[in-house]
């Protein structure tokens, strides 16, 4: 840990405080492969700048933020700090956490005075230093306040206090205005950034992690644009913007918009589809049947097409949720995405303007073109008690696509073809049977005979 | 028409089908009804004996399993009267506003009474009143039983009750369902995992009271009945070393057995009763159900039920008007009015024989009753801060390891679980050959008896210490002292007080059978309000024993409030982790 009030000014300009080199990471699952989370990654940490890493939900970015600080080993690849091949903890760095992760037990004053004490100062000196991060931070007044009488904005306060106050090389940020309300954090992010432009700025480079482009487009210099499934780094976008930036200016929505277009292209590729010789188990979105017909009720309701992030802002939901809903439906042939733009397709105009009953019949049509139902409806009937089991199902699931979250695959499988009256699925028992429901009678009731 | 018979045709060739499929599943079912039936002859023929002046135990291995069931069925026994007090106790505190003031700090204090003090009374009471046979003894063995495990459960059912989400009861008020339907549908469904958790609990506390009032002798009266405890107190008496650890085998053997047929399967069955929609931190699973689940006999039984209990035809729902509504209230207003003036006219006439009592009783005897009770507090305090020096780095060593824990739950619950008055004539006979004291020798006692709460309740602490601030522990590079002071010891400080107040109430029960035990024919005692509550009860000195009794639940209770109730308070404020 570099002495408090010394920048470390052996570094060069724009040499790497800390790097990852062919670093991959994967988690042991129960069945099945282990879960490949990262993917080869070459990333540098330079001194005075401001790194993102943006991306969906999954892409494993704040795995890489662990990584890189050292809590964190790599299954594959290493970690340098100066250099030099990281041993532990990378004592250049503090972590801002998504959870405030503040001690309730204990007063603003004593949250951040305790990592003081852990770096080795002594009372005195300590309590002048906490005293002055927190002041810094605009806590003045709330030292003696327990973490529970504070707002989500000023725990994440004390949070960057406690960060601040050893004046670390480089400050880590693991979606740190994630769980507080928009307008505090327009006003963090700023405070952030001014603290780090100040004259007597000790702290050389800052690492954030966020899914919020416009908030990654405000502080950082450097944006690592990363894909998911495996986490990849898809493209690193520079950001010459000078500072202090504003929201609105038209040269920062340009910069959004570029980065929307990158996205859409990682998330929403426009490579035309294949048609199979075989049919082939793909992995599915986890989206439900009702999310995906909302989606095409809003195309309906907006003459069949709409922008992606339009979509985002006007349903308000994260941006990563919808990309799942979206592909799904393009999984199921019931949109088209040209670009940004998500489209109904003629399958999907149809289903909109169907009865439910005909909906469900629509709906079954469509998941029937997918192998998964295929394989699993072909097996139902084929059994000798016209059930299978759900371990029959997960095994079909992870040898076909061993790579991924067979647990959320299993789900979705389940709402889908619950949707499309495809199969009865007892919990309990946990095995599919054929449908023994009111299908006859919707029938009837289609038909007109009693 | 033509596709009716296709469908009952299928459905009927289905059930056919699997008719013939008779496995090996419901074979053991069989067995396993046929081995109940058979328990409860045997059970029913013990019960009914005659009175015997001391007990016979057959020292041989082949003998066990008749003590077992024994025992096993006395704890059964006691755990259904917890549960029916529980849901009528519960259920009339919860719905009755005014009974409510009554019956809460009446379980409050009931709850924090040693009621072991009541056991040498209530025993000589119920023996004195069923002369000739078993009853009156067995009776008083399930009793003091059921005062070890009915308390809890009749909590958790009041605050189920009384948490029910105000829209799930509104649905029952819109949807007019009857008062037994809401009870039914709504109630008892919402309770019903804290009810399963606090059985299990409940079960487990019950062995302790089990084995003590197995092997409870008092002067020259032996008391003691037929089962485990009797069982390791005669082995102990002979030095039968071989007998000791059958016995002890098969103990742990019940337990473990009652776990995992009746607990573990209850519990995952339970699940589907949960309200919050994410799952309890680990999946439960139970070898015993999905294997029960297999058995076609059970699902025919299961089917045969659901038929039965659901309506054949739609009936027509008489409208209960207003005026008839209002009529059962007032009912069901005058019902708990006249119960509460009956409890009240029962305490005030107790109350007013024991004040008679009281007034037998010397000052010197009240002074000296009053020495010992300090004495007693002494030992229960010097207990639970011994039990709490080594478990605490014991629990954190394991509870913070995701892998320890997992590997170590099944024996800690075991130990938890494991009733340790079994082990006090072994234990007994270990400090006399070492020649200490009982003064000390009863700290020992009770501390075999409670730590296993602090142990349980400290692992509980540190498996919940939530992952994010052990993270910036380590990435503030906390060291170890730092994050034993800074981070476990405040995290797990509810935990620990919960833990200190179970131990606690555990040593003051343990110490009448601590500071007065029998050894080799003789009675050993210390001083303390343990012993002298015992020793009142062999001479059969009621006001004493009244005296004594009085004294130490009032201390009990005294320290409750001044004491723990503060403590939980601080943990409920400063050291709670929900922010």
């Amino acid at each position: 840990m570099s002495t408090p009030g010394q920048v470390n000014v052996s570094a060069q300009p724009n040499s790497a405080l800390c790097e990852v080199r062919h670093v991959s990471q994967e988690f042991p699952q129960p069945h099945g492969q282990p879960l490949r989370v990262l993917e080869n990654i070459d990333l540098q940490i330079r001194a005075n700048e401001v790194v993102a890493l943006l991306g969906p939900s999954g892409c494993g970015k704040s795995t890489l933020l662990r990584i890189l600080a050292g809590l964190l080993v790599p299954t594959r690849g290493e970690v340098l700090y100066h250099d030099k091949r990281l041993e532990g903890l990378n004592p250049g760095v503090a972590i801002v956490f998504q959870s405030f992760a503040l001690y309730p037990w204990m007063t603003v004053s004593e949250n951040v005075e305790a990592v003081l004490h852990a770096a080795g100062l002594a009372r005195v000196e300590a309590a002048a230093q906490a005293a002055q991060a927190i002041r810094t931070v605009g806590l003045a007044g709330f030292e003696e306040a327990y973490p529970r009488e504070l707002s989500g904005g000023m725990k994440q306060r004390v949070g960057m206090a406690r960060a601040f106050s050893l004046n670390p090389e480089m400050l880590f940020m693991d979606e740190p205005f994630s769980q507080v309300d928009a307008l505090t954090a327009e006003s963090l992010r700023a405070e952030v950034i001014d603290i780090w432009t100040s004259k007597d700025k000790k702290t050389s480079s800052i690492l954030i992690v966020s899914h919020d482009i416009k908030e990654v487009v405000y502080m950082a210099d450097r944006i690592v644009v990363m894909g998911a499934h495996p986490g990849v780094v898809k493209k690193i976008v520079e950001n010459t913007l000078p500072r202090p930036r504003d929201y609105r200016s038209p040269a920062l929505l340009q910069l959004v918009d570029h980065l929307h277009d990158i996205i859409t292209g990682i998330e929403m590729p426009d490579v035309p589809a294949a048609v199979p010789e075989t049919v082939t188990i793909e992995p599915l979105p986890p989206a439900g049947a009702s999310e995906i017909l909302g989606l095409l009720e809003y195309l309906d309701a907006r003459g069949g097409q709409e922008d992606v992030f339009r979509i985002a802002s006007d349903t308000q939901r994260e941006f990563g949720t919808l990309i799942n809903v979206v592909n799904a439906a393009e999984m199921l042939d019931l949109v088209e995405t040209p670009k940004r733009l998500v489209r109904l397709a003629p399958e999907g105009i149809r289903m909109v303007r169907a009865q439910i009953a005909d909906r469900k019949v629509l709906w079954r049509q469509r998941i029937l073109t997918l192998g998964l139902f295929q394989q699993v409806l072909r097996a139902i009937e084929r059994s000798s008690e016209g059930e299978v089991t759900k371990e029959f199902v997960l095994e079909n699931i992870v040898l076909a696509m061993p790579l991924e979250n067979y647990e959320a695959i299993f789900e979705t499988f389940v709402k889908w073809g619950r949707f499309a009256d495809l199969f009865d699925y007892d919990e309990e028992r946990e095995v599919f049977r054929t449908f023994s429901g009111s299908e006859g009678e919707t029938r009837q009731r289609q038909s007109g005979t009693g | 028409m033509n596709r009716l018979v296709p469908n009952i045709w299928g459905k009927a060739t289905a059930a056919l089908r699997r008719s013939p499929q008779f496995s090996w599943v419901d074979a053991v079912v069989l067995l396993a009804l046929m081995a109940v039936v058979y328990g409860i002859g045997r059970t029913a023929q013990q019960w009914t004996g005659a009175l015997r002046p001391s007990v016979e135990i057959d020292l041989s291995a082949r003998a066990l399993p008749k003590y077992t069931l024994f025992s096993l069925t006395r704890g059964l026994a006691a755990y259904v009267l917890s549960l029916f007090f529980s849901l009528g106790y519960g259920y009339w505190a919860a719905k009755d506003r005014v009974a409510e003031r009554v019956l809460i700090p009446i379980l409050d204090i009931l709850q924090s009474i040693p009621v072991l003090g009541f056991m040498p009374g209530v025993v000589l009471a119920l023996v004195a009143a069923f002369p000739r046979s078993n009853i009156g003894l067995e009776l008083a063995s399930v009793l003091l039983i059921f005062t070890g495990q009915a308390w809890n459960m009749t909590f958790s059912f009041y605050h189920s009750l009384r948490s029910i989400p105000l829209d799930q009861q509104q649905v029952a008020t819109v949807y007019r369902f009857s008062p037994w339907e809401r009870f039914r549908w709504v109630e008892l469904p919402f309770s019903a995992i804290g009810l399963v958790w606090n059985s299990m609990m409940s079960m487990a506390g019950g062995w302790f009271f089990l084995m003590i009032s197995e092997a409870f002798v008092l002067g020259d009266k032996d008391f003691r009945l037929p089962g485990l405890g009797s069982y390791m107190s005669v082995a102990v008496a002979r030095g039968d070393k071989g007998a000791m650890i059958w016995a002890i085998l098969a103990m742990a053997a019940m337990i473990v057995l009652l776990d995992q047929l009746l607990w573990r399967p209850v519990v995952v069955w339970a699940e589907k009763f949960r309200v919050e929609e994410g799952s309890a931190g680990q999946a439960q699973s139970s070898w015993f159900y999905s294997w029960l689940r297999r058995s076609n006999l059970v699902e025919r039984l299961h089917e045969r039920l659901k038929r039965s209990s659901s309506a054949k035809e739609t009936r027509e729902r008489s409208e209960v008007s207003l005026r008839q509504r209002a009529s059962r209230q007032w009912v069901g207003k005058f019902v708990s009015t006249l119960l509460l003036l009956a409890m009240l006219l029962g305490g005030i006439f107790g109350g007013y024989h024991l004040f008679v009592l009281l007034r037998l009783v010397s000052a010197a005897q009240w002074k000296g009753t009053l020495l010992s009770a300090l004495l007693t507090l002494g030992r229960v305090l010097f207990a639970t801060a011994l039990g709490t020096v080594w478990t605490v780095p014991v629990g954190l060593a394991i509870g913070l390891s995701a892998r320890l824990s997992r590997l170590l739950q099944p024996v800690i619950q075991l130990l938890a679980s494991f009733p340790a008055p079994m082990l006090f004539p072994a234990a007994t006979a270990i400090l006399a050959a070492a020649g200490i004291s009982l003064g000390w020798g009863s700290v020992v006692l009770m501390l075999l008896g409670t730590q296993w709460y602090v142990l349980f309740n400290v692992i509980a602490g540190a498996s919940a210490v939530p992952a994010d601030l052990r993270e910036a522990a380590t990435s503030y590079h906390f060291g170890r002292s730092e994050r034993l002071w800074k981070l476990y010891l405040p995290a797990i400080f509810p935990y620990l007080v919960t833990g200190w107040v179970t131990a606690a109430g555990g040593a003051w029960n343990a110490s009448i059978v601590s500071e007065y035990v029998t050894f080799q024919g003789k009675a050993l005692a210390t001083v303390g309000l343990g012993a002298q509550i015992s020793e009142a009860a062999a001479a059969a000195n009621l006001p004493l024993l009244s005296a004594s009794v009085v004294v130490m639940s009032a201390m009990v209770v005294a320290f409750n409030r001044m004491v723990w109730k503060r403590l939980n308070m601080l943990a409920e404020t400063k050291f709670s982790l929900s922010k």
